[in-house]
């Protein structure tokens, strides 16, 4: 095995088998995506509300969603407001064909996946057309016309009353709501580290150089269109594998479920978790997709407020983005040093 | 407009590069007219001129930021071939070994120095998108080759200390350097540097000027610099041309472009270190 470093790490100066471990993002990926697994086994045990495990199950698959916004927006600097459009087909696609067609579960999630792709390419090429604002247009009009699509199409989407689907079937066995919360981990610790992977890359650096400055990516052989189409595929495939998963643990889906304000959410998880930060989207997405259901809601008073999710999510960007530029992430990052920097100060004193 | 034949083009021995009627216009300024002069291997070529003579201009022609209107750039790429670059591709440029700087650095602020480095050898990644999600084993060799070479260029340049700072907060003389250092991953075969000394000091200056050299002489490149500083262009250029509201005034060695009445009189005015 050869040594993986990464960008901004200093490789480990002790020899402590076990904190090298640690400092290795992939074993750290999947550390993570064990605690995770692990929650069912509180909701059983009764530590934690067996219906908490929906809204975290919730959480994965707008963790996944998000992080393939996050590639659009935080490394390459393209806005996109269709990011519902493209979940709802993955789900539908999904649902339609392992429920009415009865293909296999992971079948219709491959299938899923090529279909957004290949429309999320279509959509990179508009950007290279469009950008900011009109882009964001662009994006939530295609978005629109898939809605649409979902509720015109109603022998395959059921229409305004909906689809429903099971707990998805793997190699033969029925996945209970605990196993199907699992999986939605590891689709996840999957997704995160093949983004790790990408980011870290030459086409990371692409991405990069496409947002800070399109002159040096042209210069130094970036072919713009290409990465927009292939960052363009990639979100989409990510929200059309979100909405697969979607489809199988929810297990309902409708038209208006795929609308601008669920867009506007995942964009929100991305501003507020952390722009170009794999762990910080997670982040967003608990704070975004959790905190309202799961905390607020509990408190009297403030918990009846009439759309009290939105006030939070919207208070929240606009501290976001006048203190921590970064996201909460940033947050973190700081504490860090700041310790650090005591450490340090201490030791120069003594 | 694209040419019809890009390779085909003559280039006599001993030239890197031949540009020929080079023109462009800019509604009705002629930002750069009739302009023709080559470019020898391995020399370092200065091309100087008042402020807004259409230097800047020139480059992107070379590099297709800009497609010329008119005329030819007849360039030897870094496999032996001789091609007219005009119509191309401005992200094609590079893997032919022609690669540039910026007037204005162009780095990218949230990437580590290393980083910004690396994007200098995009091109010469042969490992797919697949590859580098799964990271197979040829993405990680490439990986690893890539930032063993992108250190070797940082530490030509005297940063590799510097090597996982992000580069946003970076003084402006390590940015100039960065974006010379990113030039190097390119195997390149002509360096175009767009007013290198910017911005810089005496003494960076000077360290500049021995930089430049180096660049020469062990990366076996050519260099052809924009430069407003006099003492630099005089100091280490081979060969000058100067232009003028976007035409030709003269080429020669620096001795003869001082002694040159078009030059003079086209600097008259110009605030000017002597
Ligand atoms: N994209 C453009 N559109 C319109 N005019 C342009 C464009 N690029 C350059 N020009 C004009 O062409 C002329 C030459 O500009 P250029 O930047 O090439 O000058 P320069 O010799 O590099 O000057 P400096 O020494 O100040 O950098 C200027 O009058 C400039 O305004
Ligand atoms: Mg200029």
């Amino acid at each position: 095995m050869d040594k993986i470093t990464v960008q901004g790490q200093t490789p480990p100066s002790n020899s402590n088998p076990a904190a090298r471990a640690f400092r290795n993002p992939y074993i750290r990926y999947i550390l993570f995506g064990v605690v995770i697994a692990l929650l069912p086994l509180l909701a059983k045990s009764g530590v934690m509300p067996s219906s908490f495990l929906v809204n975290l199950g919730g959480v994965l698959i707008y963790s996944i969603v998000a992080l393939g916004l996050n590639l659009l927006l935080g490394y390459s600097g393209l806005i996109s407001l269709g990011t519902a459009g493209f979940m709802g087909l993955g789900a539908y696609i999904s649902g339609y064909l392992s429920g009415t067609v009865g293909l296999p579960f992971l079948l219709t999630v491959l299938i899923a996946i090529a279909a957004a792709a290949v429309i999320g390419v279509l959509v990179g090429f508009v950007s290279l057309r469009v950008a900011g604002i009109y882009l964001a247009i662009a994006t939530l009009c295609v978005s629109e016309i898939l809605r649409k699509t979902f509720e015109e199409l109603d022998q395959f989407t059921g229409g305004f009353s909906g689809l429903t689907a099971g707990y998805p079937t793997l190699f033969g066995f029925k996945l209970s709501r605990e196993a199907t919360f699992v999986l939605l981990t590891a689709a996840l610790v999957l997704v995160m580290m093949l983004t790790h992977n990408l980011v870290n890359g030459q086409m990371g650096r692409a991405l990069h150089a496409m947002r800070g400055s399109e002159v040096a990516a042209q210069a130094m052989g970036v072919y713009l269109l290409k990465y927009r189409l292939i960052v363009f595929a990639i979100a989409s495939a990510y929200a059309a594998l979100g909405g697969a998963l979607y489809m199988h643990f929810i297990k309902f889906s409708y038209p208006a479920v795929w609308i601008l304000t669920l867009s506007l959410n995942i964009l929100a998880v991305v501003v507020i978790g952390g722009l170009r930060s794999i762990y910080g989207t997670v982040i967003g997405a608990l704070i975004v997709f959790a905190v309202p259901d799961l905390l607020l809601k509990r408190i009297p008073v403030i918990g009846g407020i009439d759309g009290i999710a939105y006030i939070f999510t919207g208070v929240l960007i606009i501290l976001v983005v006048m203190f921590y530029p970064s996201g909460v992430v940033g947050i973190g990052h700081d504490i860090k040093r700041l310790i650090s920097r005591g450490r340090k100060g201490g030791a120069g004193n003594g | 407009m694209a040419k019809a034949t890009h390779s085909g083009a003559a280039l006599a021995d001993g030239l890197v590069l031949d540009i020929h009627d080079l023109s462009i216009q800019f509604g009705g300024l002629k930002a750069v007219e009739a302009l023709s002069f080559h470019v020898k291997e391995q020399e370092i070529f200065g091309l100087i001129g008042p402020n807004g003579a259409g230097k800047t201009t020139a480059f992107n022609c070379i590099t297709q930021f800009y497609h010329p209107d008119r005329g030819q750039v007849v360039f030897r790429a870094r496999d032996g071939r001789v091609l007219d670059l005009v119509g191309l591709p401005v992200h094609d440029i590079i893997r032919l070994g022609l690669v540039r700087t910026f007037q204005n650095v162009e780095v990218i602020k949230e990437l580590t120095l290393i980083d910004n480095v690396l994007i200098g050898a995009h091109t010469d990644f042969k490992a797919t998108i697949l590859e580098q999600a799964l990271r197979l084993p040829r993405a990680r060799r490439e990986e690893r080759e890539m930032r063993a070479k992108a250190v070797r260029a940082l530490e030509f340049m005297g940063i590799a200390h510097l090597k996982d700072a992000p580069a946003g907060g970076q003084p402006y003389g390590v940015l100039k350097k960065v974006e010379m250092a990113r030039t190097l991953m390119a195997q390149p075969k002509l360096i175009i540097l767009d007013e290198p000394a910017a911005g810089l000091n005496d003494s960076e200056t000077a360290e500049l000027a021995e930089t430049i050299r180096r660049m020469r002489d062990e990366y076996r490149c050519t260099i052809l610099l924009v430069e407003h500083d006099m003492r630099l262009v005089m100091n280490i250029c081979d060969r000058i041309c100067a232009i003028s509201f976007g035409q030709f005034l003269a080429c020669g060695t620096p001795g003869e472009i001082q002694g040159n009445k078009l030059v003079q009189e086209a600097y008259l005015g110009e605030e000017e270190p002597e």
